[in-house]
C-alpha cells in the first residue's frame, strides 16, 4: 500500500512539476494539462502497441506534450486570447486529437503489450516484490527529471523564465521577447505532463481518453500541499516539495479510501473527504504560522 | 514554530496511518468471504450490476463482506482501487466497466478478477478469446446483438437510412460502432453517424441528422442516454422512430422499441460466476459469458410513440414484450 502511494505520487508528481512551472514560475494559469496528460498516455500506448522502445516513446510523449503547450502559448500570444481560454481551447481540441491518436478508441489496453513497468516488475520479482522494482525505477527517473529541471532553472535562460513570471516588464525592457520565453516555458511544462501521462499509462495498463479530467486540479493541490510541507525559495527545494506534495496528496486519497468507512463514508464520498483534508492542510499552512492564534488573541 | 509543530504532527499521523496500513492491516484469515467490487462511476446501470452481484450471492446462501469502491469517474484512481483490494486480500474482485477491469487485471495476478459489462474483452486484452479466461481473469460481456436489432428495426419501420448518435469518449460505443457499420452493410442500410462529447450536444446532433434518416438507433451509450428525452423529442417531432438498446432508460417513453440488456440480470449472472469461483473453479477455464437467453433480456415497446410515427407493431412482437407503454401508462408483465 505504501509503495502504491509513493509510486502514484511519483507518476503524478512529474505532472505536478509541470503544473508548478506554469502556475508558479511563469504565473500562467495553464489548463492545457487536462489534455496533454491523456495525450502523453495516448502516444505511449500507441507507440508501445507498435513495438517502439518505451524510452523512445517517453521522449515522443514529452515532445507531443511540448507541442500542445506551444499551441496554447501561440494562441495566447499571437491571437491575443486570454491564457485561461487558450488553455481550455487546446485542452478541448486535444480531446479529438487524442481519440484520433488512439485510433478512435476511448480506451487502449496495454495488457497484451510489454510495458516497461511489467518487465521491471518481472525482473525485480526474482529478488524482491516486483512493486519495489517499479518504485526504485520511478524514484531514479524522478530524480533525473528533478536534477534536469533544477539545472535548467540555473541556466541564464531558466532564470529568465523565472523572472518573466515575477516581472514581465523587466524582461521586455531587457530587450528580450517575453512571448518566446513563455512559449518555451509552457512547452516544457506540458512536455513533463506528457511524460507523466505516459508513465501513468504504463502503470495503469491502459490509456483512456477521459484520464485528463481533474488532472490540473490534482496537480495544483499537490503543488499547494508541497508548499505547506517546506518553506523555501531555493529551486531545488521548490521542485522537490512538488513531488513530496504529490505523494502526500495520493496518501490523503488512499487514507480516505482506506479509512473512510470508519466514519461511515462510502466510496462516493471520497472526493469530499479528499477536498476537506486538503483544505485542512492549506488552512494549517496559511494560518499555522502562529497567526491563527494571535488573531484570536487580538479579537478577544 | 507552531506551524512546524502542526505540520510535523500531521505528517507523523499520516505516516502512522500508512505504516499500520502496510503492516498489520491483514484481516482476512478469519474465514469470512470478502469481495471487492469496483465501478467507474455511480450510474443507475452500474449500480444495478453491483446490486445484482450481491443479490445473486445472497440467493445462493453465500454471506460475504463487500468492499464497494467507486472511481468517481476518475480513471486515474482505477489502479489505486485494485491495489487496495490486493492489500486487503479479498477473495474475488469484481470490476465493472472496461478501465476498472483492465487496471485490475494489470495489477492483480493472484486474486480472481471477474469483469462485468465489458463490451469487448478481447480487444481490451482481458482474455485471449471468448471461449476461455486467462489466468485469474474472466467475466461477462454486455455486447448486444446489433444485427438482430437492425433486422427487427428494418422489418417494422422500413429503415433505409439509419441515424446513429454515440459518445466518442466511451469505449463501449466506439466498439459498437464498428459492429453497427458491419450490420448496416449486411442489411444494405445507409448509416448516418453523429458523434458527441457530452450530453448537452445530443439535441443538436439529433437535429442535424433527423431529416435525412428514417429512424435512430442507439447502442449502449451512457452519455446519450442521459439526454434521451431531448433526443426523443426531436425525433418524434419529425415522426421518426427511435430504437434503443437500453430498456431501463426507455421507461420514460418515446422510444418505439427498446430491447437489450438488463443490468440487474447481468449483475446476477456475474454473481453466479463469482459463486463458481468461490466454489473452487479456476477463472482460466471459464469462458466469457454473454446474456443471450431471452429471459435475460428486456423488451419495451412504446405504442404511443409508434402511433406518432405511423408504425403498426406486429402482434407477436407485442406479445413477447415484457414492458409496454400505452396511452401514457407503463405496464410491466
Amino acid at each position: 500500500m505504501i509503495q502504491g502511494i509513493v509510486i502514484e505520487g511519483l507518476v503524478f508528481g512529474i505532472m505536478a512539476l509541470g503544473v508548478f512551472i506554469t502556475f508558479r514560475v511563469l504565473d500562467f494559469a495553464d489548463l492545457t494539462v487536462d489534455g496533454s496528460f491523456p495525450l502523453g498516455s495516448a502516444v505511449m500506448a500507441m507507440l508501445l502497441t507498435a513495438g517502439v522502445n518505451p524510452f523512445f516513446a517517453m521522449v515522443a510523449a514529452f515532445a507531443a506534450g511540448g507541442v500542445a503547450g506551444a499551441v496554447t502559448a501561440v494562441i495566447h500570444s499571437k491571437l491575443k486570447i486570454p491564457g485561461l481560454l487558450a488553455g481550455i481551447l487546446t485542452m478541448t481540441m486535444l480531446h479529438s486529437v487524442n481519440l484520433r491518436i488512439m485510433g478512435n478508441r476511448a480506451n487502449v489496453s496495454l495488457l497484451r503489450v510489454d510495458t516497461l513497468f511489467r518487465s521491471i516488475s518481472d525482473y525485480a520479482s526474482s529478488f524482491m516484490p516486483g512493486e519495489y522494482g517499479i518504485l526504485l525505477f520511478l524514484a531514479l527517473f524522478t530524480l533525473i527529471v528533478l536534477v534536469a529541471t533544477n539545472l535548467f532553472f540555473h541556466t541564464d535562460f531558466g532564470i529568465t523564465v523565472g523572472a518573466l513570471g515575477s516581472n514581465q516588464q523587466m524582461i521586455t525592457s531587457q530587450g528580450m521577447n517575453p512571448e518566446v520565453i513563455k512559449l518555451l516555458g509552457v512547452s516544457l511544462s506540458n512536455g513533463l505532463v506528457g511524460v507523466s501521462g505516459a508513465l501513468a499509462a504504463m502503470y495503469q495498463g491502459f490509456a483512456d481518453v477521459n484520464a485528463g479530467t481533474g488532472t490540473v486540479v490534482a496537480g495544483l493541490a499537490s503543488v499547494m500541499i508541497g508548499e505547506f510541507l517546506l518553506r523555501s525559495n531555493k529551486i531545488e527545494l521548490l521542485t522537490l516539495r512538488v513531488i513530496l506534495g504529490s505523494i502526500l496528496y495520493r496518501a490523503i486519497m488512499f487514507s480516505g479510501r482506506q479509512y473512510g468507512y470508519l466514519i461511515n463514508l462510502t466510496a462516493n464520498d471520497l472526493k469530499l473527504i479528499t477536498g476537506v483534508l486538503i483544505i485542512g492542510c492549506l488552512v494549517i499552512s496559511k494560518y499555522g504560522n502562529g497567526r491563527l492564534f494571535s488573531r484570536k488573541g487580538k479579537k478577544a | 514554530m507552531i506551524r512546524k509543530i502542526i505540520s510535523g504532527l500531521v505528517l507523523s499521523l499520516v505516516a502512522c496511518a500508512l505504516l499500520t496500513a502496510g503492516g498489520a492491516g491483514d484481516t482476512t484469515d478469519d474465514g469470512t468471504t470478502r469481495i471487492g467490487i469496483s465501478k467507474i462511476v455511480a450510474h443507475p446501470a452500474l449500480d444495478a450490476v453491483e446490486k445484482g452481484v450481491q443479490d445473486e450471492l445472497a440467493a445462493r446462501g453465500i454471506t460475504a463482506v463487500y468492499d464497494l469502491q467507486n472511481a468517481n469517474g476518475d480513471v486515474n484512481t482505477a489502479t489505486q482501487i485494485a491495489t487496495k483490494f490486493k492489500r486487503d486480500k479479498v477473495d474475488v474482485i469484481v470490476a465493472i466497466a472496461t478501465p476498472m477491469a483492465v487496471s485490475a487485471a494489470n495489477s492483480v495476478r493472484d486474486i480472481p478478477v471477474v469483469f462485468s459489462v465489458v463490451t469487448d474483452p478481447v480487444s481490451a486484452g482481458l482474455v485471449p478469446n471468448l471461449s476461455k479466461g486467462e489466468g485469474n481473469v474472466t467475466g461477462l460481456s454486455d455486447k448486444t446483438d446489433i444485427y438482430a436489432h437492425l433486422e427487427l428495426f428494418k422489418r417494422i419501420a422500413g429503415i433505409k437510412t439509419l441515424g446513429h448518435i454515440f459518445t466518442s469518449s466511451e469505449a463501449n460505443s466506439a466498439a459498437a460502432l464498428a459492429e453497427l457499420e458491419d450490420a448496416c452493410k449486411k442489411l444494405s442500410i445507409e448509416l448516418v453517424v453523429q458523434s458527441i462529447n457530452n450530453s448537452s450536444e445530443v439535441k443538436q446532433a439529433t437535429e442535424a441528422i433527423i431529416r435525412r434518416v428514417d429512424g435512430i438507433y442507439l447502442t449502449t451509450d451512457n452519455t446519450v442516454y442521459s439526454a434521451l428525452p431531448a433526443l426523443v423529442e426531436v425525433a418524434l417531432s419529425q415522426k421518426k422512430p427511435v430504437f434503443s438498446s437500453d430498456p431501463t432508460s426507455a421507461i420514460e417513453g418515446g422510444c418505439v422499441i427498446a430491447s437489450g440488456f438488463d443490468y440487474y440480470k447481468a449483475g446476477r449472472a456475474t454473481g453466479a460466476m463469482v459463486a463458481e469461483i468461490l466454489e473452487g473453479r479456476n477463472p482460466d477455464s471459464m469462458p466469457t459469458k454473454f446474456l443471450t437467453d431471452p429471459s435475460e433480456q428486456n423488451l419495451l415497446l412504446d405504442l404511443d410513440a409508434a402511433k406518432i410515427c405511423g408504425i403498426t407493431l406486429p402482434e407477436d412482437l407485442v406479445k413477447s414484450a415484457n414492458q409496454i407503454i400505452e396511452n401514457g401508462k407503463l405496464t410491466t408483465r
